[in-house]
């Protein structure tokens, strides 16, 4: 069996040997198609995924906030559950703003394997500094938890999240914010909650330009210093949860919702607009990318096409010494195997270095320097092998098909 | 006084038929009856047209019969499958053709080592030390490494002999394979079938419009119109 494959291999080849013009050409035709599609999936890929991981990072998996998805039933309906009468005109309960309960909240959150809860309290408040007025949303944090469920730490420009807890009244500012306001690090800023209360706040850390959502307008100070500026004291209204797999974000927050009726909301949720947008580019991605390599094969398709016409002499001859027609369909297969794996393996090159000189551009972006995120993983070279193997042995099966079909008695009796 | 055993035929046909599509369906061979003796030089001769390649192909398999029957060690080789002919054809037939029909691509010495090594039951290094003797066998044991467009007409018919005799068949077929040969060469190549016949016992059969080499021959089968007419002994066996 195996003698008789590696005599159909060496057969193979020789016919790809003599016609060196058209294997140079079928091959090269693989190679460009095997090439591109690692440079486009690798790029396409790679920004998704750098693209996915900003969604997931840059606030924590699971947001749990003090609303409720639908509003919460009033003593009257309360008093009279699926009564027939309608009531109109009672007295709406005013109940006090924050999550209830939170420590169990909390403890629940990080009853889950790998999940972490960070309790925040946010509010607005207003910097108000010569004559000028900044709107503040100001988030009361636990610098220790935060630092664990958020990635706030690694935006910072100077300072540290840690320097919340040593320096009284400290405040971490967006760069643009501080930049408007005209103040640095360690100056002294004075900040108005709604209620009337005035803090003075000092500058610890710096968030680095670029983060809009950061940056801007808003601020992070410690929890205790923030309830007590916005006058909620012991109030949290907001718990952020990280997860070791982001991606059970969805189910855990549906869990802590039907739990807790506050609504949890996750990043898919928070991002499905954009997740949406994710899929309609993967689809338009793989379909010109597959039609890159379903060109391809059409070169390999000629290519043993013309050999099976050229050869068809040589088909009688090995017909008549005693191969089966599955000889010779297998010769021709095996020709086209070959041509897409030279070429796959030419294209793996082609794309390695298209990746690594897409890797090399360099764009200044927000004042540094940023390179294309590239997805170099194996599994992109593999998916492009296989396409093209797949197609390659499709496009040599119909005309191998063909030779196999030759009738050896024509050619041999016509003698040409 | 013992009688002489008579030796199987290698192979008998029995109305043997070859129709074309067409109505009426023109006949290439009309019920021919034959048995192919083995260590028996057989020339098959008559006017062109008359089916002479057309019944050397039946018999060698490479075409299928329309009618009749083809036996081979008992079996109708007309009724089987196009895989178990190919393997009668590999193991046990060996065709010579009016042009030498080499793969180009190969030198002489692997164009004899196709047939072994499609068979199988050799090692490489045994491949290449029976196909190198058969090539000494017909003279050419210098000229292995030539590609065929090296060679000259006489050689390349020589190294398409080695190789039909490649896998030691019981019978085999020549298609004029003199046609295309001066007459020093051709005299050889006959000079090898018979030898092929008489010293080695296998079966040939070959189709011929040459009258000199139909007087050669053992067994001289006439054909006209696809008909066999005469089947007659010229050298009976000693």
């Amino acid at each position: 069996m195996l003698a008789r494959f590696s005599l159909l291999v060496h057969i193979a080849s020789r016919h790809l040997i003599v016609r060196r013009r058209q294997t140079l050409v079928a091959t090269s035709g693989v190679a460009v198609g095997v090439g591109f599609f690692l440079a486009v999936s690798a790029l396409m890929v790679g920004s998704q995924n750098d693209f996915v991981r900003q969604l997931i990072d840059v606030a924590p998996h699971i947001i749990i906030s003090d609303e409720l998805r639908s509003p919460p039933p009033q003593p009257g309906i309360a008093a009279y559950p699926g009564g027939a009468v309608q009531l109109h005109g009672y007295r709406i309960r005013n109940e006090v703003r924050g999550l209830k309960d939170w420590q169990r909240i909390l403890a629940s959150v990080n009853a889950i394997p790998g999940a972490i809860g960070s309790p925040s309290l946010s509010g607005a408040v207003t910097l108000r500094l010569g004559g000028r007025d900044e709107p503040l949303a100001i988030v009361g944090i636990e610098p220790g938890l935060e630092a664990r469920v958020s990635s706030i730490s690694d935006k910072l420009r100077a300072g540290h999240l840690d320097d919340l807890e040593r320096v009284q009244g400290g405040v971490i500012l967006g760069e643009e914010l501080a930049q408007r306001l005209g103040r640095g690090m360690g100056d002294i800023v004075p900040a108005t909650a709604a209620n009337g209360t005035t803090r003075s706040l000092r500058i610890v850390a710096l968030v680095k330009k670029g983060n809009s959502q950061l940056g801007s307008s808003s601020g992070y100070m410690l929890l205790r210093e923030a309830q007590s500026l916005l006058g909620r004291p012991f109030i949290i209204n907001r718990i952020g949860v990280k997860l070791s797999d982001p991606y059970a974000a969805e189910t855990v927050a549906a869990g802590l919702e039907a739990r807790y009726r506050y609504k949890a909301q996750s990043w898919q949720e928070r991002s499905a607009d954009f997740l949406s947008l994710l899929l309609t580019r993967n689809v338009i991605m793989y379909t010109v990318v597959s039609a890159i390599l379903l060109v391809a094969s059409f070169g390999i398709y000629t290519a043993v096409s013309n050999s099976v016409a050229d050869k068809r002499r040589d088909i009688a001859i090995l017909r008549s010494m005693g191969f089966s027609q599955g000889d010779l369909q297998m010769v021709f297969v095996l020709e086209g195997m070959a041509l897409a794996v030279i070429g796959i393996l030419l294209g793996w090159a082609l794309g390695f270095g298209l990746m690594t000189i897409l890797g090399s551009l360099e764009f200044p972006i927000g004042g540094e320097i940023q390179h294309m995120p590239l997805d170099r993983s194996p599994r992109q070279y593999a998916i492009a092998a296989a396409a093209s193997l797949a197609a390659g042995v499709l496009a040599a099966w119909l005309p191998a098909r063909k030779a196999s079909r030759v009738d050896p008695v024509d050619i041999l009796r016509g003698a040409v | 006084m013992v009688a002489p055993v008579l030796p199987e035929p290698v192979l008998v046909a029995r109305h043997l038929r070859r129709e074309l599509d067409g109505d009426p369906p023109p006949v290439l061979v009309a019920d021919a009856d034959l048995a192919v003796m083995p260590g028996r030089f057989t020339a098959i001769v008559g006017p062109s047209g008359c089916g002479k390649s057309s019944l050397l192909y039946l018999l060698g398999l490479i075409d299928r019969p329309t009618g009749g029957q083809l036996l081979f060690d008992g079996r109708d080789l007309a009724q089987m499958s196009g895989d178990e002919r190919a393997a009668i054809r590999l193991e046990h037939f060996g065709f010579v053709f009016q042009f030498h029909f080499l793969l180009p691509e190969f030198t002489a010495l692997e164009n004899v080592m196709l047939p072994l090594r499609r068979l199988g039951r050799l090692s490489a290094r045994e491949v290449e030390a029976r196909a190198t003797s058969l090539l000494a066998d017909v003279g050419l044991a210098e000229k292995g490494w030539k590609l065929p467009e090296k060679l000259s007409g006489g050689e390349r018919q020589r190294v398409a002999i080695a190789r039909a005799l490649a896998n030691n068949p019981r019978l085999v077929l020549g298609d004029e394979p003199t046609g295309n040969l001066d007459s020093v060469n051709s005299a050889r190549v006959v000079e090898l079938f018979r030898a092929l016949a008489h010293e080695q016992g296998r079966a040939v059969v070959c189709v011929t419009h040459d009258m000199g080499i139909a007087d050669l021959a053992d067994i001289r089968v006439s054909m006209l119109d696809g008909r066999v007419i005469e089947v007659r002994e010229q050298n009976p066996p000693s």
